[in-house]
């Protein structure tokens, strides 16, 4: 009786440490006349506090399931479930404000408006939020101090690097404090050094704070940072790429 | 902070940083634009109002005055015209009164001859409330004591370029003489005195003689067919009929509206045309906001993905499309009514536009600039929600990365 009763409790503390956790999960393109599965009813848990990585060959369906993850696309069948919450029961508002104050987002390309300084890029989501002036500014401050930019916070992104620019994105992602912070392939256009500097920069920010992160990646290397690698391959989690 | 309120303020953060750190050169030739779009619907606009307003104040001018006292129904005269003008030539606002007979006339000259409106008029008493004395172009204005003298309208005389030169006398000088036959058959001969020209087809068709010779022919005393009150103000002469009334003034008392008939037909046909060419105005200012917007969010298709993506709500981006427009109709407003009054409105002072109502220059009506400023932004508003409407209902992911 005491056996089963401490493994109720583990189950209990596994659920809620498990921040995404989604149950045969398929997204099917209609293109003309043929049906293209590009995830096939994947399963898989997200711990709160964990970086993981999600892998495979071109095609695999990565960046689907990042898109599935990030509310950014509307599965086709399965359930997804994020921080407790069933996400097929929201609004297409209710998910754009979920987004915005549970996700952060850093896209491959440096998705930066280029009218905005890097400041002014950071802090938007903070002002979105209703924040006042002087919190989303002191925020934004911060946040581009995480990313090692703060004396950059006047400068326009065609003043900047594309790793800077990168790092903008990471603090414009991380000034809500979010959840989870969602990266497609953040460190595809940049150059071997940048690239170093962003994925160490991630490591910290997991290490430090506890950030959840889920990356896509399609480098090998990339596999040695993170906690764990999830591996697809044709829409499907698989134990390794083969 | 509520919901709203940050909205609002998000949208116009959007729109000032894409108005200020966007392309100078499209924000500049948006505005120049609408600037042109508003000339545009301003200007015809203006012309009708200055025509109007040159038509109201020539039949104020050269023929009624602001206010018409007339006989009552029954009457032809008004009998002893100095009693009614006595009640009212101390009313604060009433600055000059004329008595006057009205008949018509056949007026022959040589082969050529013509019926028009003869006034009988008191000259000194004339000149507080017409104009006509200031306009001749030929010899000189009546006097009091003028008998068998006469003076005629451009119109009349013919050979100054009147737009009625077939029906006039051809080319009668100062100093030909004219025969007049009266309605109750009197005939007499007429020195032309002087010739005027007010501009005005109606008041041109007009001749004048004293009161004096019109009562020798009418062969009647102290008597006026009716009596012209010039008034400080124009617009306001309703004031002044019910205050005439308490005064004992029991003749029928008009404002000059009512003997304006032309500039109501000219003010409903200018509507009517205002109306058209204000939708064409407004259409195409709309079109070309909409254009702008569009080429606009096209361009930052992915930029409005990736807002969208971060948690920015639609109706966010599409408010910063439409504060952006309704900006570019505002400015254009702005420099609008500058090109209007810093070199239109002083060029047609300079050079005013010629027509049979008189010289017309543009009257910028506030009420006119107001309206048409606010279809202006209704317009941009509604250009500019359109297409960035239409860009927000695309798949996020096919704004960030679609075709």
């Amino acid at each position: 009786m005491m056996e089963r009763t401490e493994r109720v409790e583990q189950v209990e503390r596994d659920e809620q440490d498990t921040i995404i956790a989604t149950r045969n999960l398929s997204r099917t393109y209609t293109m003309g006349k043929m049906q293209m599965t590009a995830l096939n009813r994947v399963t898989l848990d997200i711990r709160r506090g964990e970086f993981a990585a999600i892998m495979g060959k071109s095609g695999s369906g990565k960046s689907t399931l990042l898109h599935q993850l990030g509310l950014l696309d509307t599965p086709t069948e399965g359930e997804i479930v994020i921080d407790e919450v069933e996400i097929s029961g929201l609004s297409e508002s209710e998910k754009t404000m979920f987004r915005l104050e549970k996700f952060g987002y850093v896209f491959q390309e440096y998705a930066i408006l280029p009218e905005m300084t890097a400041l002014e890029n950071v802090y938007l989501p903070a002002m979105a939020l209703g924040l006042s002036r002087d919190e989303y500014v002191t925020k934004g401050m911060d946040a581009l101090e995480k990313v090692g930019l703060a004396e950059r916070a006047d400068h326009r992104p065609r003043e900047m690097s594309g790793g800077e620019q990168q790092r903008v994105a990471i603090a414009r992602a991380l000034i809500n404090k979010p959840k989870i912070l969602f990266a497609d392939e953040p460190t595809a256009n940049l150059d071997s050094v940048s690239s170093r500097q962003i994925l160490e920069l991630f490591r910290a920010l997991n290490r430090d704070i506890g950030q959840t992160i889920l990356m896509v990646t399609h480098e090998l290397e990339d596999a040695d940072i993170v906690d764990r690698v999830i591996w697809l391959a044709d829409g499907e989690v698989v134990d390794r790429e083969g | 902070m509520t919901s709203t309120t940050t909205e609002l303020k998000v949208s116009a953060f959007l729109a000032y940083k894409f108005i200020a750190k966007g392309n100078r050169g499209t924000t500049l030739l948006t505005i120049l634009i609408m600037a042109l779009a508003f000339v545009n619907l301003m200007f015809t606009t203006s012309v009708f109002d200055g025509m109007g307003d040159a038509t109201e104040n020539q039949v104020i001018d050269t023929l009624y005055s602001n206010i018409v006292i007339e006989p009552k129904d029954e009457e032809i005269y008004i009998n002893n015209p100095d009693s009614v003008v006595k009640k009212i030539i101390n009313v604060p606002g009433v600055i000059g009164t004329s008595a006057q007979y009205v008949t018509g006339a056949t007026i022959a000259y040589e082969e050529k001859s013509g019926a028009w409106n003869i006034r009988a008029v008191d000259p000194d008493d004339e000149r507080m409330v017409s104009l006509v004395p200031d306009m001749m172009i030929e010899g000189e204005y009546l006097s009091k004591y003028d008998r068998r003298e006469i003076i005629i309208g451009k119109e009349i005389a013919g050979g100054h370029g009147g737009s009625l030169e077939h029906t006039s006398l051809g080319g009668v000088v100062v100093g030909d003489t004219v025969e007049v036959a009266f309605t109750n058959g009197v005939r007499r001969e007429y020195r032309v005195k002087g010739i005027f020209d007010t501009n005005f087809l109606q008041s041109n068709q007009m001749a004048y003689i004293t009161k004096k010779e019109m009562e020798s022919v009418l062969g009647i005393h102290d008597m006026a067919s009716q009596i012209l009150v010039k008034t400080d103000t124009k617009g306001d002469e309703g004031r002044f009929l019910n205050q005439f009334v308490e005064l004992g003034v029991h003749e029928d008392i008009k404002p000059w509206p009512v003997y304006a008939g032309i500039v109501a037909t000219l003010t409903k046909s200018f509507d009517a045309l205002n109306a058209l060419t204000g939708a064409i105005g407004f259409f195409v200012a709309g079109v070309t906001i909409f254009i702008v917007i569009y080429v606009s969010t096209v361009s930052k298709r992915r930029q409005m993905g990736i807002l969208r993506a971060i948690g920015i709500k639609e109706s966010i981006i599409v408010r910063s499309y439409i504060f952006q427009a309704v900006f570019y109709a505002v400015c254009g407003c702005i420099a609008g009514l500058v090109i209007m009054f810093a070199i239109l409105v002083p060029h047609f002072i300079k050079h005013p536009m010629v027509f049979p109502m008189g010289n017309v220059t543009l009257l910028i009506e506030q009420k006119a600039a107001i309206m048409r400023s606010a279809g202006l932004i209704i317009s941009a508003a509604i250009a500019g929600f359109l297409p960035s409407w239409r860009a927000v209902r695309e798949t996020i992911l096919d704004a960030i990365w679609g075709d």
